[in-house]
Parts: C-alpha cells; sequence; structure tokens
C-alpha cells in the first residue's frame, strides 16, 4: 500500500531528493495516462510534472576512500541507495536468501550508527579536545562523558590525593540525575540525596559522639566511622538537601548537651565495657582483700591494691574479653593475668 | 620394656573371655614374631597407649598420652555418678576403666597439688568443643582429689537440674522457690556413696528442724541429714542445701579439703524449661537446688579448689557451636565467676590420637582389617577430625 502512495508523493515533491529512492522500488513505468484509481491526489494528469527517469544509485558514484562522516554526519534513516554496502537482512523464504537492501524495511526499523563509525568519533574527539589532552576516545559511551566534561573546569591541582580532598572537604553529597527520552524530563528518583561525612572531622568529644551514634543508630557505620544521611522525604533535590544539612546541624548541637535523663544511664545502655564500678573489680577486690587477710596483712588499701600492675593487666585483659568476645588471645591474656593475680604457677 | 610387654600381652590372652580367644590367639603370636625378629628393640604398642602409673598424683608430662587403669571398684566409690553414660558402656565391654591423661587434666594437678588452702578458692573453668573431653579431664580431676582424700562435692549435669523435671514443690524453707525432690534425693544418695567416710566425720553447726517431729541438733554427724533427705523426699531440697552450707563453712576450719566439681556449669545462668502450673516461665534463681549452688562456686571460702566444666549438650536455648566461656555463660554467669582460670580442652594430638587407637586395638574394638594400617589411620583422623567423641563414636561401627 506504501509503493501505491509514493508516486503521488513524487508528483507533489519533483524536486525531494530524499524520496527518490522510492524510485527505484517502483518500476520506472511512465505515467499511465488514465490516473491510477487509487490516488486521491486532484491534479490532473497534465499539470503533473513529468517524472524524471530513475537515477542509478549514489553507491556507485562512491570511492572507496571518501569521506564517510560527510555521507552520514547525523543520525539519519538507512538509505540503501547511499550506503554502499550489499547488506541483507531478513527471514528468508524456503530455498531462499534473505531480501536485499532495496525497500527492506526491516533495515529501516532498526537503529543504525552509520553515523558513528571510528573515523567519525576520532574527529568528534579531536574537536571536542581542544587544550584538554585527553585520552582519545573509541567507544559511544565515552565520547558522550567527553562530550560533557567539555563543559566542566579543571579539577583543582592542590587537592591531589584523598586526605587533602577529605581535611578541607570532610562532607560529600551524592545525588543522582536521570536521563531518559519520554514525554517528561523529571523522573522522581533524582530528588534523593546522601550526605556521608566522617565523625573524626566533626568536633565531638567522648560524651558527644556516643550520644551521636546513639541518635543515628543503623546510619553510622563503626568500620569506617561514617554518618550517611539519606534523604528522600522532600520532593525537590535542593529541598533534601537542605534537609540533610539541617540534619546533621541539629545532630551535632544535639549531641553535645546532656539532658536531665542521660544520669539514668545504666550498664546494659553502655557501648563498651568500663572497668570502674563493674562487677568484675568487685570481685577482684574482694579476692585479693580475702587474700591478703588470709596472709594476716591487714594493713592494705583499696587503692594500693588497685593500683599494682597485676590488677592493671587483669583489667585490659577483662575490658579486652568483653569488648572484643573471646577469642584465643583474649583468653589467654585472661588466664595468664589471673594467674599472676593469684600467685599460682 | 619389650619383655614386660610381652609377658603382660601374654597375661591378657587369657584373661579375656573365649570369644575374643581365638581373635587375640591369631594376633598374639604376629606381635611376638614382631618382637622376637627386628633386632632393634620397637616401643611396643601398648608402651606407648598405656602407663602403669595408676597414682593420678604421680601423673606427669612424660604420661601425656597414655591411658591409666582405675581398679574398678574405686570406680564404684568416686564415681557413682559422675562418668558419661558412652563412657560406662566402654568400662563394661573392656572390662576396665582407662582414662588417657592430657595436657588440660596435668595443668590443673599441677594447680591443684599447688593450692594454698588459706586463700579464697580458685575457679578452673574446662572448656572446649562438643567431645573433646571435658568430662572425663574432670572425671581425671576427681580421681586425683579423691586418691588425696578430698571431700568430693561433684554434679554430674547441673543441666538436668534445669530441664524436664516433674514433680516441683514449693520450697518449705523459703516460699519464693521451688523445690526438686527427684534431683535432690538421687543427688544425695550418690554424694552418699562417695563420700560416705566423711559423713560421720562431720558434724552440723547448727540445730535443723525438719517438720514438727523430726528435727536435727546441732553437733550431729551431717551423714544424718543426708538420710533425712534421702527417706524423706520432700525435705530432699533442703537436705542438699544444708549440706551445701555446712561443707562451705567447714572446709575453711581445715578438717578436710573439698572439691566443687560442677560439669554444665553454664546451666546455672541461663534459661530453664520449667513451667508453672500457670505456664510462666522459672528463672533459675527461682529453683532452691540451683540458688544454692550458685553459693557454692564463688569464692568467699577458701580449703578447697572448684572446677567446672562448660557444656552445649544438653544445655537449653544453646546454639550448638557454641563454647566459648562468654558465649555459654553469658554476662551474668561470667560476671559471678570472674576471676576465673580458663582452660582449654582441644582435640587429640598426633600422638594422643595414635595412643587411642592402640588402646582400641589392643582390646580388640577395631574389627576392620583395614584398622591398624596406616591408611586406616589416616581415614580415622580425617573423619573424626581428631575429636575424641566422634573418634569414639566411629570405632564404635568398626
Amino acid at each position: 500500500m506504501a509503493a501505491a502512495v509514493f508516486p503521488a508523493w513524487l508528483a507533489l515533491q519533483p524536486g525531494a531528493r530524499t524520496l527518490r529512492a522510492f524510485s527505484t522500488a517502483v518500476s520506472p513505468a511512465t505515467r499511465a495516462p488514465t490516473p491510477s484509481p487509487r490516488t486521491t491526489e486532484r491534479t490532473s494528469k497534465y499539470e503533473r510534472p513529468l517524472r524524471r527517469k530513475a537515477l542509478p544509485p549514489r553507491t556507485e558514484k562512491m570511492a572507496v576512500d571518501q569521506d564517510w562522516p560527510s555521507v552520514y554526519p547525523v543520525a539519519a534513516p538507512f538509505k540503501p541507495s547511499v550506503v554502499p554496502l550489499p547488506v541483507r537482512m531478513g527471514y528468508p523464504v524456503k530455498s531462499g536468501v534473505p531480501m536485499a537492501k532495496e525497500g527492506n524495511l526491516e533495515l529501516l526499523k532498526i537503529p543504525n550508527f552509520l553515523h558513528l563509525t571510528p573515523v567519525a568519533i576520532k574527529k568528534h574527539c579531536e574537536a571536542l579536545k581542544g587544550e584538554k589532552g585527553f585520552h582519545t576516545a573509541h567507544s559511544e559511551e565515552q565520547h558522550y562523558i567527553l562530550h560533557y566534561l567539555k563543559f566542566c573546569t579543571e579539577w583543582p591541582a592542590a587537592l591531589d590525593n584523598d586526605e587533602k580532598c577529605e581535611k578541607h572537604f570532610p562532607v560529600e553529597i551524592e545525588t543522582a540525575d536521570y536521563v531518559s527520552a519520554g514525554p517528561s524530563v523529571r523522573n522522581p528518583k533524582a530528588r534523593v540525596v546522601t550526605l556521608r561525612v566522617k565523625l573524626s572531622s566533626l568536633n565531638l568529644d567522648d560524651h558527644a559522639k556516643k550520644k551521636l551514634i546513639k541518635l543515628v543508630g543503623e546510619r553510622y557505620c563503626k568500620t569506617t566511622d561514617v554518618l550517611t544521611i539519606r534523604t528522600d522525604r522532600c520532593p525537590l533535590k535542593r529541598q533534601n538537601y537542605d534537609y540533610a544539612v539541617y540534619l546533621l546541624t541539629v545532630l551535632y548541637h544535639e549531641s553535645w548537651k546532656t539532658e536531665e535523663w542521660e544520669k539514668n544511664k545504666t550498664e546494659a545502655d553502655m557501648e563498651e565495657y568500663v572497668w570502674e564500678n563493674s562487677s568484675s573489680e568487685k570481685n577482684i577486690l574482694e579476692t585479693l582483700l580475702q587474700i591478703k587477710a588470709a596472709e594476716k596483712n591487714l594493713e592494705v588499701n583499696k587503692e594500693e591494691l588497685l593500683g599494682t600492675k597485676e590488677v592493671e593487666d587483669y583489667r585490659k585483659s577483662v575490658v579486652s574479653l568483653k569488648n572484643e568476645g573471646d577469642n584465643e588471645s583474649t583468653l589467654s591474656q585472661y588466664k595468664e593475668s589471673v594467674k599472676r593475680l593469684l600467685n599460682l604457677t | 620394656t619389650m619383655l614386660k610387654g610381652m609377658t603382660r600381652l601374654i597375661s591378657r590372652v587369657h584373661k579375656l573371655d573365649a570369644g575374643h580367644f581365638l581373635h587375640t590367639g591369631s594376633q598374639a603370636p604376629q606381635n611376638l614374631a614382631a618382637h622376637l625378629d627386628n633386632q632393634v628393640p620397637v616401643e611396643s604398642p601398648r608402651a606407648v597407649s598405656r602407663t602403669s602409673e595408676s597414682d593420678p598424683a604421680k601423673h606427669g608430662e612424660q604420661h601425656e598420652g597414655q591411658h591409666y587403669n582405675i581398679p574398678l571398684q574405686d570406680l564404684k566409690a568416686v564415681f557413682p555418678h559422675g562418668l558419661p553414660p558412652r563412657f560406662v558402656m566402654q568400662v563394661k565391654t573392656f572390662n576396665e576403666a582407662c582414662l588417657m591423661v592430657r595436657k588440660p587434666a596435668l595443668e590443673l594437678l599441677h594447680y591443684l597439688k599447688n593450692t594454698n588452702f588459706a586463700h579464697p578458692a580458685v575457679r578452673y573453668v574446662l572448656y572446649g568443643e562438643k567431645g573433646t573431653g571435658k568430662t572425663l579431664s574432670l572425671c581425671h580431676i576427681i580421681h586425683f582429689c579423691a586418691k588425696q582424700d578430698w571431700l568430693i562435692l561433684h554434679i554430674p549435669d547441673a543441666h538436668l537440674w534445669v530441664k524436664n523435671c516433674r514433680n516441683l514443690l514449693q520450697s518449705t524453707y523459703n516460699k519464693q522457690r521451688l523445690d526438686q525432690p527427684l534431683e535432690a534425693s538421687i543427688w544425695l544418695k550418690n554424694f552418699k556413696t562417695a563420700n560416705e567416710r566423711f559423713l560421720s566425720q562431720i558434724k552440723v553447726q547448727e540445730k535443723y528442724v525438719w517438720n514438727k517431729r523430726e528435727s536435727t541438733e546441732k553437733g550431729s554427724p551431717l551423714g544424718e541429714v543426708v538420710e533425712q533427705g534421702i527417706t524423706r523426699v520432700r525435705n530432699a531440697t533442703d537436705a542438699v542445701g544444708i549440706v551445701l552450707k555446712e561443707l562451705k563453712r567447714q572446709s575453711s576450719s581445715g578438717i578436710f579439703h573439698l572439691l566443687v566439681a560442677v560439669d554444665g556449669v553454664n546451666a546455672l545462668w541461663g534459661r530453664t524449661t520449667l513451667k508453672r502450673e500457670d505456664k510462666s516461665p522459672i528463672a533459675p534463681e527461682e529453683l532452691a537446688l540451683i540458688y544454692n549452688l550458685r553459693k557454692m562456686v564463688k569464692n568467699d571460702w577458701h580449703g578447697g579448689a572448684i572446677v567446672l566444666t562448660l557444656s552445649q549438650t544438653g544445655s537449653v536455648f544453646k546454639p550448638r557451636k557454641a563454647f566459648l566461656p562468654q558465649e555459654l555463660l553469658g554476662k551474668e554467669g561470667f560476671d559471678t565467676l570472674d576471676p576465673f582460670i580458663p582452660i582449654l580442652v582441644s582435640n587429640y594430638n598426633p600422638k594422643e590420637f595414635e595412643s587411642c587407637i592402640q588402646y582400641y586395638l589392643e582390646n580388640n574394638w577395631l574389627q576392620h582389617e583395614k584398622a591398624h594400617t596406616e591408611d586406616g589411620k589416616k581415614e580415622l583422623l580425617f573423619l573424626s577430625n581428631t575429636n575424641p567423641g566422634q573418634l569414639e563414636r566411629l570405632c564404635a561401627y568398626l
């Protein structure tokens, strides 16, 4: 049906070169004196300009070493008369071959990258390079990245390693932008803002740090000492960014304050084991006192007992045992310290 | 030693019953032949796996890996309820009780020999993976202390007191707590068998009134309290409590040395599977037995020692792979036992493994023809991963 419409178009735009391609598909029959009954045009046969005879396709005139990027400078549909390759596409009939390129709808449907041959990309890179001195990219992706980078400023030379970056810019903001072809440019995923900061770069004392960690809970990673705040509750990225910064400010100030009810912190709330006033301390004190009593040595006082090196070792081993859990080294350390404390050989 | 080995081998041939005779008969000439043929005297397998030193007090590093024999009548007197059930079966099969001398036990023996009885009792905790020999090491220690004439307070498995108990009664002594008459009376019976000779020596130091008609006067022997507990099952738990209290008080006086040995001590601080009639769970401290036992393992007395083992087998609500002290004891348990000496009981080292295989071979326990070859031993080593319990179970099939 499409083929039937084309002659009518040709009649309307005899000058359009692009449509000449289709003329080759149609048999070069001259116009019939009687107008074809399917045409919908009103022009009489005498007003229709005479159709030129179909010329041979351009491919026959192409040199092998021609400048291809000028044939396909931009993304364009597949033109069988312009592409000099004898390409075939389609499912062959029984004992047949795939269809040739002329008039092949399959070749039209698929996207082609004839405008992005390596030569073309090289040319683009040269054009983009300017004074930047980038490594020449050969893939489409890198091509796009370079295109974008052309509009960025240079990385500051002073920040050449990670430590300096962290020292001067401890807060990292991570946002994502999404590009897609569709009716709307907006993407709800783009409003997410992630704020990362290392707690060591914040000015926190011991109590403040513990309180902050308790306040944020899961958002703090112990191994890397990084606080991550991910906000997406506001509809806009800018709003989320403001909110994240606000959260950080509030956390910082709140953790410095000490509330009334913090006095009621029990042993179960403690993050790490504290030796002073623990039951372990009481036990060892009692044991030592009893030992001294057995040796009729009643003039010792508590501070002296607790200040000896053996008790110090014992304290360290108990703290490590409680904080790190059981493993060979902590257990053997504990064993040695108890042996020395109780004078067992 | 070679000659001694051979003579002992011949005497063993006569000792074993007829069922085994043929097999040993064929084996014995082989061994003898092997001994006679070699110019260089080969260490007879007996020397590797056994030692004739049957007094634990004299065990030292040179005996490490070797089995020593406990005479069977001693066994009944010292261990009325202490041995693990599989070991009891093995004793019955082999008609002898042999324990392997191993490093953890030797270490403990060393500490015990150097105990200062004026200082508070030191707590030693044996811990290790499942099947490594903690209970048998404890038995070794108990044998030593029994030979040294200590009073043995042995609770064979504390887990038995926190699970599957019927007949919980409200305690007569303290209304908040609960009694376990069955468990208490069983334990009292065994305690009596183990420490017969002390029960008449030790005198109670205050008067105990059981009910309107019965009471125990001050100064009467402890045996009376035990009898009361055995005959009047209702008062058994209180009797246990009294025994513990008296022993603790009087060990400091120096009449006797007290060994408190508890297997599965992590049961004291865990959870129980017991529930009241209204299905509310019972905490361990609400059981009178557990409450009194907890007092016993604190180090506020002197004149003895406390040896404990942690055990996951039989424990309730603990994962199977748990064996480290803090995992099994929990925070409460650790804080109560602190400071203690943790002693790790590990799998067999190559020498101990070899010795164990030799022991089984000598007793004709391994009937498989490949069992005594090097390849067979390697296979057993790999399959059991040198774990004593696992090895024992594997060899039972061979």
